[in-house]
């Protein structure tokens, strides 16, 4: 074997790919994420946005239980479900979970803000500390299924407040009819977005509220469905869902895993801008500040990304927003794998073990997302949070050298804190400057000159 | 098209650059977090097993080491390491007259996803059309240099048809099925991967037929077995059956030096 002597544009060639190959190498560090030891203030969770749906889905290997948030909000008698399924679903594979778990996750993962305060510059360390912060159905009719419909009921079970149907549907234009001919309000042109699912072979979860159990609940509000099968396709449906949505619509899914952080694998998923020190007076507006970080960050990356926003062993938190979930509310999530696999310690000692959580945030249109949002479990298990950071200034006073000096630094660090901010949010600059407290700088060091030429 | 002086070059040496760039692109735009030591660990395994096994030029051992880092993620670093030794060594394990079944970097993307360590995320160039034209400009360039456009177009076509033949059946819409074919990853892999000639048949017309193959695999795969990095095992499987066709279509092997004697061998593509 040989080589022919390379050129000498071969060899520029080469010595050209090794000074870029060797930026690369050594500017293509991700940001190091110093310790985690300010504490936890505020944290941004779902309730800021609007519209946003909450899904959980536990899954392992090809056994998957999905939880639905029910963020309904009008009459109960008008609510209807309908969400594509990958296999017919039995009574004991549906059940009305606790909204709780929903919030507990939804807190446990949200994006965090942690706040230092500096240290008296001219003494020996010492530390203040904050304690933590805040951290229907339509009365019934016979369901028939027409054959000239091509809708056949698999499965009809009542569970806690909601009727359900498990139906298979040769043809969407069928499937339509047979709703609206048995009192489901399901958007015009929904038959369009059926189709691929019923050529998928999929099956339809359908689900009204049963009054008489409802009100049985003494609660205003309907509970989650989960729902337990075993599928190889590990995905989300959304197309439904944007039928008759007016705009964006927000989507928080959080993925439990028994190996590492779950993604997206057909669109890309990128991590929420994190680790950013910003002006203290986000502390009374972190919620503002978090909508519109996240607005941001959707503009600038095409509005066709999935944002990663938490990856973390559920054991553990740094700062925690709130404590760890317990063994019984992961299994009230959904997560059935616990006892699956030998615990190392007592239980009375050990967390549960093996659970990690991705929590994933899409904000999507018909157009940006024209596909169902399809996932894989990775074995990274590299942890990740939406965390920013306020430091407030020491105001104390000062008293030697050392103190004026850190008095000076003092302003570039707040400009430098306002201009992060306005690059993070899109904020005004000028806004963001008037609203920083004023604090006591140190005159600025006389020039020497003065001394003889006063 | 191109110059005698592009023609003359080692195709090899482009197909380094735009992997340079490509990872360039991936850090710079795409948010890669790619950190170096893992970088350093799979291309002194890459480098080292071909030093060890046979010591020759280092280039083919340097694509295969972009192709990992380009599309292999891990925290494990013996997991890299693995995929670089056995990249670098099914070469030589797994030959027929002289010329490897495998591409080396897709039998260590496999060997490593087996491990249960390691994965590959095929979002990570998302589905823009400006990267695909990227993409399909910098790959033409090699392309048309080793002549092994053939193998891309016969995937792509064949691929997307199958694609399209199913998003009409289905009845999605037509940005659904562009969404999918505009994916970054699966542009690379038809432009980059499959089109290394060491691994890929001889002749013409075994070529695509082995194309078309390594095309319906893959959309059984990840349509039927919903496995998202389908086209590596299939790739992986229909190398198989590689000596097969050059059996069945007798040509001339590929050189990398078109007007010397046929002794010169070496890789190309993301191998």
């Amino acid at each position: 074997m040989q080589f022919l002597k390379p050129t000498e544009n071969s060899k520029m060639l080469s010595v050209s790919l090794c000074l870029l190959l060797s930026v690369l190498l050594f500017f293509s560090f991700p940001p190091t994420v110093w310790a985690f030891c300010g504490f936890f203030v505020a944290q941004a969770d779902a309730s800021l946005f609007n519209k946003a749906s909450q899904v959980i889905i536990a899954r392992d290997g090809d056994r998957t239980i999905l939880t639905m948030a029910n963020d309904y909000q009008g009459d109960v008698k008008d609510f209807a479900l309908v969400v594509p399924v990958p296999t017919v679903l039995k009574k004991e594979q549906v059940k009305v979970g606790n909204p709780k778990i929903i919030a507990k996750l939804d807190a446990f993962s949200a994006p965090r803000l942690v706040e230092y305060f500096d240290e008296d510059p001219c003494a020996p360390v010492y530390e203040r500390a904050l304690p933590p912060g805040p951290a229907g159905m339509a009365p019934p009719q016979p369901l028939r299924s027409r054959a000239n419909l091509g809708v056949t009921i698999e499965e009809k079970f009542t569970v806690g407040e909601y009727d359900i149907l498990i139906l298979s549907a040769k043809e969407s234009e069928g499937l339509e009819t047979w709703l609206i001919q048995n009192g489901y309000k399901i958007p015009a042109g929904a038959s369009r977005l059926l189709q691929p699912y019923i050529r998928q072979n999929m099956k339809f979860f359908v689900a009204k509220v049963n009054l008489k159990e409802f009100a049985k609940t003494g609660s205003q509000l309907l509970r989650p469905l989960m729902m337990a099968y075993r599928s190889p396709r590990f995905m989300l449906p959304i197309r439904l869902g944007m039928i008759n949505a007016q705009g964006e619509q927000d989507l928080l899914v959080y993925i439990l895993t028994p190996s590492g952080r779950a993604e997206v694998t057909n669109y890309r998923m990128v991590k929420l801008p994190t680790d950013q020190e910003i002006p203290t007076f986000v502390k009374q507006e972190f919620g503002n500040f978090y909508k519109a970080l996240f607005a941001t960050a959707h503009e600038r990356a095409g509005r066709r990304v999935a944002f990663l926003e938490y990856a973390w062993d559920v054991n553990s938190c740094d700062p925690c927003s709130t404590e760890p979930p317990t063994y019984e509310e992961l299994k009230e999530a959904g997560v059935f794998w616990l006892d699956d696999r030998p615990r190392p310690a007592p239980r009375l000692f050990s967390k549960p073990a093996n659970v990690f959580i991705t929590r994933i945030h899409v904000r999507y249109t018909r157009d940006t997302f024209p596909e169902d949002l399809m996932f894989k479990e990775t074995s990274d298990q590299s942890v990740f949070q939406g965390r920013y950071v306020i430091r407030h200034p020491f105001t104390g006073k000062i008293t030697c050298e050392a103190g004026r000096k850190y008095q000076r630094s003092l302003a570039r660090r707040l400009e430098k804190e306002a201009q992060t901010l306005a690059r993070l949010t899109n904020w005004d600059i000028q806004e963001i400057r008037r609203k920083i407290p004023p604090i006591a700088t140190a005159p600025e060091e006389p020039n020497f000159w003065r001394n003889i030429w006063r | 098209m191109f110059s005698s002086s592009f023609h003359q070059q080692d195709a090899r040496n482009y197909q380094i650059l735009f992997l340079v760039v490509f990872l360039a692109l991936g850090i710079g735009t795409r948010d890669w977090e790619i950190q170096p030591l893992k970088v350093i660990v799979v291309f002194v395994a890459c480098m080292l097993t071909q030093w060890v096994l046979r010591a020759e030029s280092l280039k083919s051992a340097v694509i295969t080491a972009l192709g990992l880092t380009l599309l292999l993620r891990s925290n494990s670093y013996p997991t890299l390491a693995l995929a670089g030794v056995g990249a670098i060594a099914s070469k030589f394990l797994f030959q027929d007259h002289g010329k490897h079944w495998f591409n080396p970097a897709n039998f260590g993307i496999v060997i490593a996803l087996a491990t249960g360590t390691a994965w590959v995320s095929p979002g990570q160039w998302g589905e823009e059309v400006l990267y695909a034209l990227v993409f399909l400009g910098l790959g033409g360039l090699v392309l048309g240099k080793v002549g092994r456009w053939d193998t891309t177009v016969a995937f792509l076509l064949a691929y997307a048809g199958l694609e399209a033949g199913r998003n009409f059946f289905l009845g999605w819409e037509w940005d659904v099925l562009a969404h999918r074919l505009l994916s970054g990853s699966l542009l690379l892999f038809a432009l980059f991967m499959i089109t290394d000639p060491r691994s890929i048949p001889n002749a013409r017309q075994g070529r695509i037929l082995w194309a078309i193959a390594l095309a319906l695999l893959t959309f059984i795969l990840r349509n039927w077995f919903f496995l998202s990095d389908a086209p590596f095992y299939a790739l992986f499987i229909v190398s198989l059956f590689t000596p097969l066709c050059d059996r069945l279509w007798r040509a001339p092997r590929f050189q990398w030096w078109q007007r010397k004697p046929p002794s010169l061998l070496g890789n190309l593509s993301i191998s």
